[in-house]
């Protein structure tokens, strides 16, 4: 099996190293311009492509990590290519273009895998598990938070431009409305607020969601981009009418150094909490993508859950514009 | 200084009879019950004097009684202190509906008394902090809040918490009116829309009022935040549940839980971990202000209105469940 990644961003890169674990072959790589496609190429000996159309001939997988705004238009080139197709999160920008992408693939019968990598992290997949075995009865109020700094990038930075990434209730709250509804199914109504909303001047931006799930479980969903770098702390708490389930990042640190730092003077250190496991989450998930596309075993998300994401999303965006509540429909 | 109990339907009652014994020059007058077998067993067990009745405790000229009926039962006897010129310290809720809060309300500013809502929080010296720090500006301007105030089944100390009429209703009315008066304290403003969603899945089977609920406010300036008012703690987690919030501002977010001074217990008495307190006694700030304020006549640190806005919220958020959009206030 032949791949080729299109972006070399942190995304690109991480998908390079997870197919690394694999029998596929990492046959090429596409950027912006082939500068910015070097370096990846160059350590995974990959050809630099100057373009989609030029790779697709080369590769039976195309690994597509761009920027979320380009997604829907690399999908159905590759999809007319006949090709397998691997898509970051969030499956597209809009509702509208996931539909699209969605029903083109089922068209052409080619395969459209969703990296929602959440779903392959360990405590989020073993909560699922429990979950799904009764451990805990029935979910009734689902807490998922999600938080960082405002993503950093020197120039053209997309992540901060709605029009291209949806902000934070798309670019980093969609991690929990699959989770959520991977654990409650799927979602009746939706109503959010963030701050750049009423700030657009702020320098830091949270999002609030609260899901109405059809099976009566309501999700409430925490999305922040506005804690000092580099703070990364996820959280979630099931709460079900047979039990609970807690988990929070900062809590389940099997390291914490309070290390000085050599020649640094007496200024404090940050303690960084990690949690160090055998297999990247998302070498997990490629691994994972390997198989269903070689072996045709089922991959535990979907291009639909992809979908059913962005939708939930796009709800958000609207209930933040509109300040109401907004119905989601059956896909 | 003398102060007397109404009721024994609210278990807080106990707590303020011993705060009111710890505070210098105040007597206990005595403690009232309409369940006489109730009210002459907690007599008994607190060596106070009994007194048949609400108008015979107050006709016995206290200074102030602390109402701890059940909270649809606040009304009738705020109205009875006042008439007598007796001022009053009410468990919160305030009421069940805003017209009762606002009867309250009236009745003792007419009568010219102090109503003062028992919000303790507002004497939680973690919570005073990150309010003295707020204010002299350590962290810029509060854009939003993420808060819970989540419990267990409140069945344990009283079977009418889950009653839907003499509680007003379950997590909702138990645990919105807290936070809000938190944050109202916090941002100095007014809640102006609360949108609302409630479950009954946690104890489905055991209770008819909702014991899941999410909320998402909207202050004037802007501000927003949600409370999680859940029932969902286990009757086997380590305590009753917790008041947590984190509040972003324009340097970052202060995350505060603000019962979290504890010592973790593994005992094989109880066989399971539980969280003993040893942070500061917020009941007893909470009646020693009730006392200096009748003492210094003037306004105690939070009010009735107080108590009365935090009515309104709740109200309007169980609007909101039952219609599903968000309403005004």
């Amino acid at each position: 099996m032949r791949v080729g990644i299109v972006g070399v961003g942190f995304m690109g890169t991480t998908h390079a190293a997870g197919w690394v674990a694999t029998p596929a072959q990492l046959v090429g790589c596409v950027a912006e311009t082939e500068a910015e496609a070097r370096p990846l190429a160059e350590q995974y000996r990959m050809r630099v492509y100057p373009d989609l159309a030029s790779l697709l001939p080369d590769v039976d997988v195309v690994d597509i990590c761009t920027p979320t705004h380009l997604h829907a238009v690399q999908i159905l080139q590759a999809a007319a290519a006949g090709k397998a197709i691997i898509c970051e999160k969030p499956l597209t920008r809009t509702v509208a273009e996931g539909r699209q992408v969605v029903a083109t693939c089922r068209e052409a019968g080619v395969p459209l895998l969703v990296a929602h990598v959440v779903r392959f992290f360990p405590e989020y997949a073993l909560a699922q598990q429990l979950v799904a075995g009764g451990e805990i009865g029935r979910p009734g109020v689902i807490r998922l938070s999600r938080g960082s700094y405002r993503p950093k990038k020197p120039v053209g930075n997309w992540f901060l431009d709605e029009a291209r990434s949806g902000g934070i209730l798309l670019d980093m709250m969609i991690h929990d409305y699959d989770y959520a509804r991977w654990l409650a199914g799927d979602v009746e109504s939706v109503y959010a607020k963030k701050i750049s909303a009423g700030h657009p001047e702020a320098t830091v931006d949270y999002g609030l969601a609260i899901l109405k799930h059809q099976s009566g479980a309501l999700s409430h969903i925490a999305g922040a981009w506005a804690y000092p770098p580099p703070t990364f702390r996820t959280r979630f708490e099931i709460a079900g009418d047979r039990g609970l389930l807690e988990f929070d990042s900062d809590d389940t640190a099997p390291i914490r150094t309070l290390i000085r730092k050599t020649g640094g003077g007496d200024a404090p250190d940050v303690g960084l909490p990690s949690s160090p496991v055998s297999e990247s989450p998302y070498t997990t998930q490629i691994k994972e993508f390997y198989r269903t596309l070689t072996e045709g075993t089922p991959c535990r998300v979907s291009a639909e859950d992809g979908l059913a994401a962005v939708q939930i999303a796009e709800a958000a965006l609207e209930s933040a514009r509109t300040g109401q509540a907004v119905p989601v429909s059956a896909l | 200084m003398r102060i007397g109990i109404l009721s024994f339907a609210h278990h807080h009652a106990e707590a303020y009879i011993q705060a009111l014994r710890a505070l210098p020059d105040v007597t206990l007058l005595g403690v009232a019950d309409e369940d006489a077998a109730r009210g002459r067993s907690f007599a008994e067990a607190y060596n106070a004097p009994f007194y048949p009745s609400y108008a015979d405790l107050v006709a016995a000229k206290p200074d102030g009684v602390i109402i701890c009926t059940e909270n649809a039962h606040h009304r009738p006897l705020v109205e009875l202190a006042a008439d007598h010129g007796v001022h009053v310290l009410c468990e919160k809720p305030l009421a069940t509906t805003v017209a009762d809060a606002q009867a309250a309300v009236g009745a003792c500013q007419r009568a010219g008394v102090l109503l003062m809502t028992a919000f303790p929080m507002r004497f939680s010296p973690p919570l005073l902090e990150i309010r003295a720090r707020l204010l002299a500006g350590d962290f810029g301007p509060v854009y939003c809040f993420n808060a819970t105030n989540q419990g267990e089944l409140p069945t344990k100390h009283r079977a009418w918490f889950v009653d839907p009429v003499l509680a007003g209703g379950g997590a909702l009315m138990d645990h919105t009116v807290h936070l809000v008066d938190i944050m109202r304290w916090f941002l100095g403003d007014e809640v102006a829309e609360v949108y609302a969603q409630s479950n009954r899945i946690f104890h489905a089977d055991e209770v008819q009022v909702e014991t899941g609920g999410l909320e998402l406010l909207t202050f004037r300036n802007g501000v927003f935040a949600t409370i999680d008012c859940s029932w969902c703690r286990p009757p086997y987690w380590p305590t009753w549940g917790g008041l947590t919030f984190e509040m972003v501002t324009e340097r970052g977010a202060v995350v505060v839980d603000a019962f979290k001074q504890n010592v973790t217990v593994y005992s094989h008495r109880l066989q399971r971990p539980t969280w003993a307190f040893w942070g500061s006694d917020m009941n007893q700030a909470l009646v020693a202000e009730f006392v200096a304020a009748i003492r210094e006549q003037r306004a105690p640190a939070v009010t009735g209105e107080d108590g009365l806005r935090a009515v309104e919220v709740t109200l309007a958020a169980y609007e909101s469940a039952r219609c599903g959009q968000p309403v005004a206030l």
